[in-house]
């Protein structure tokens, strides 16, 4: 087969290049999954899924357990349970932010302290329930963070929802650590979206809009602050938990209990719109970023946040496969955010 | 060695400037489309820049928009035009380009040269010469190519059948060599008469089936004894996915009908009614009952014809 995209290296050098991206394979441990909804946890024990491993989540008295078996067999199976769950057959659990957090990776190295720190979320989780929605994607997490991440495809993909159009300037940041990602995109007299028009009431022709979005790598936890001007905040959480390398699944929440209605109930919903879009392209890019390929993919510069977000993921997978499952010293997973999101500018 | 040929992908009018055409051709997966002006193109359906399917997009004038992110694709060089938002000094580097297939239209079918080397001149459907009116379809069978291929020749009632013909498995001589194709006879009747086929003194009916032994351009025609052709459909087929066959087909009566037909075949000609029918659904039951007879000169054929390759190596 003649490749047209790449073949312009030199022979000899090939092996010095980094290798394709193949991030349906990665399985970063050792962080916190916002598992579930709290509200989807009762007494009645529910199973989700993390990289195939089963999580039971249910409650006792009230406080969440997480378990790798059913609680009625949890005694029997507990000598064959993994080393997720220390021999014991139960994962440390938090909850926090309207979320059942559980621990992925070596018990003992489970600390609240590397709980994401979401500003606009309140601790206690106390947050009405049209905030919250499920969505599933047909493709693995990072191929579904790829896609939140990248700014152009919204021209194309999502014209008749979150559809750009002309702005007069439109400038992208990019930001990290060794655990995170964060993209900030500043964009002045913007046609306002359809949303905001249509359900939001934004009667002028132009808004400047400013978004955050900080990626937590292991965990594919994106935390976007997206403000609009005139216009509304519509901060949100989309976790991205890999079910498997196939699957992955986003019980997000659109805290827009500040705007008002009927916007604030509409809006978290508009993922039942855009999700199918997205999933249409991110379903079959899926099973092409399985096996690493010669074809490298071509990017642009505006794919900037996305290649180093790939770069960074990459970073981080090569340490786990030394064996490295440490936190690095400029990472603070639970490092108040605020400022950076833009709050209180 | 069965790459380097011209393969007839698609019918013409399953192609248009709108929304590209996805089709697997001998494995390859291809968004076919034309421009304006009404030349068809096959690409690569992948975009080089994360992967999605260029079917997925839409046509523009100069080839295809991908759908994702809108990077467009020139249909004849595959080359990437035109990356959305760059500033008016900002170029595409040169390299930047999906895979492109030369193509070559005739007959009613859109052909894609799947292949290393330069494309030669011998198009499939180019023997393919229909008379008024056209009976066209498409279908995806499950059945592997290389099997259908060989049904083609052991067993065709299981993949088409003619409006009141019923064929038989009394071949007419052996299978014989033809342009890279294997030519065979079988008897067939009229279904509307009384006579069991096997009082049957002399076949009124012949099934001729061409199959080819690289390739997948297949042609059956219906004759008189006489070898007056009443019937003729060309198959255009090709490897799917998971074992399944692509198929496309165009056929058409001949003029030369005569008086030989039943009263219920020319009924039904002139009400317009399909002489053949192309199946989509294969009987896996009389799939597997087919005993193989004239389809072992196939396989020996595809053999011989690896040698040379392998001798290059
Ligand atoms: S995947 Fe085709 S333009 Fe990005
Ligand atoms: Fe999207």
């Amino acid at each position: 087969m003649h490749t047209v995209s790449t073949n312009d290296t030199v022979a000899g050098q090939r092996s010095k290049r980094p290798s394709d991206w193949t991030p349906v394979n990665y399985d970063l441990h050792d962080t916190w999954f916002p598992v579930s909804h709290s509200r989807d946890v009762s007494s009645r024990p529910i199973r989700r899924i993390i990289h195939s491993q089963p999580y039971f989540l249910w409650r006792e008295n009230g406080i969440s357990q997480a378990a790798e078996f059913h609680p009625s067999r949890l005694a029997a199976l507990r000598h064959a349970s993994s080393a997720f769950t220390g021999g014991s057959g139960s994962y440390p659990v938090i909850e926090r932010y309207g979320y059942i957090w559980a621990w992925y990776g070596n018990p003992d190295h489970a600390d609240i302290q590397l709980l994401p720190h979401i500003p606009f979320l309140p601790l206690d989780g106390n947050i009405p329930g049209y905030t919250q929605r499920t969505v599933r994607f047909d493709a693995s997490s990072a191929l579904s963070v790829e896609n939140l991440i990248d700014l152009t495809h919204a021209d194309f993909l999502h014209a008749n929802t979150i559809g750009d159009g002309i702005s007069e300037s439109d400038v992208v940041e990019v930001e990290w650590t060794s655990e995170t990602v964060t993209r900030t995109r500043m964009v002045t007299q913007k046609s306002v979206a359809p949303v905001m028009r249509w359900v939001g009431g934004i009667r002028a022709k132009y808004q400047d809009f400013r978004a955050v979005l900080h990626i937590h790598l292991r965990s594919n936890v994106c935390i976007s602050y997206p403000r609009f001007r005139p216009g509304y905040d519509v901060p949100n959480l989309q976790p991205f938990l890999p079910v498997g390398r196939h699957r992955s699944r986003c019980d997000v929440t659109f805290n827009t209990t500040a705007a008002p209605s009927p916007f604030r109930y509409l809006m978290p919903r508009i993922n039942y719109i855009i999700q199918p879009q997205d999933n249409s392209v991110v379903r079959p890019q899926n099973q092409r970023y399985l096996d690493e390929s010669d074809r490298r993919d071509l990017h642009s510069r505006f794919d900037a946040p996305g290649t180093r977000y790939r770069y960074q993921m990459e970073q981080l997978a090569k340490r786990q496969r030394r064996g490295d499952f440490s936190y690095g010293t400029d990472a603070e997973p639970g490092r108040d955010i605020t400022t950076l999101l833009g709050m209180d500018g | 060695m069965a790459d380097n040929a011209w393969w007839a992908s698609a019918l013409s009018e399953a192609v248009n400037n709108g929304k590209p055409l996805a089709v697997v051709c001998n494995g390859e997966e291809l968004a076919l489309f034309r421009d304006r002006q009404g030349q068809a193109f096959a690409l690569e359906d992948r975009c080089p820049h994360r992967r999605v399917p260029l079917s997925l997009g839409c046509v523009v004038e100069s080839g295809i928009q991908c759908g994702y992110h809108g990077w467009t694709f020139d249909g004849a060089s595959g080359a990437c035009t035109a990356i959305p938002n760059l500033h008016a000094n900002e170029r595409v580097p040169a390299r930047y380009a999906a895979r492109a297939y030369s193509v070559a239209e005739r007959n009613g079918f859109v052909h894609v040269w799947l292949g290393e080397d330069e494309p030669n001149e011998s198009v499939p459907a180019a023997t393919y010469l229909p008379e008024g009116r056209e009976y066209t379809g498409a279908a995806t069978v499950s059945i592997q190519h290389e099997e259908y291929l060989a049904a083609m020749l052991d067993g065709p009632h299981c993949l088409i059948s003619f409006d009141a013909v019923r064929m038989t498995d009394f071949f007419l001589g052996d299978p014989c060599l033809k342009d890279n194709h294997l030519v065979l006879d079988r008897g067939a009747v009229w279904s509307t008469k009384v006579l069991p086929p096997q009082f049957v003194v002399d076949y009124p009916l012949i099934v001729r089936t061409s199959v080819p032994v690289c390739g997948g351009d297949i042609r059956v025609d219906l004759l008189t004894e006489e070898e007056t052709p009443l019937c003729t459909v060309f198959i255009a087929s090709g490897a799917n996915r998971r074992g399944t066959t692509s198929l496309c087909w165009r056929g058409f009566l001949h003029r030369s009908e005569g008086g030989v037909a039943p009263l219920r075949w020319r009924a039904a000609r002139r009400a317009q009614r399909p002489p053949f029918r192309v199946h989509s659904h294969v009987d896996g039951e009389a799939l597997a009952a087919l005993l193989v007879a004239p389809s072992r000169d196939l396989d020996r054929l595809r053999d011989q014809s690896l040698i040379p390759v392998r001798a290059a190596v």
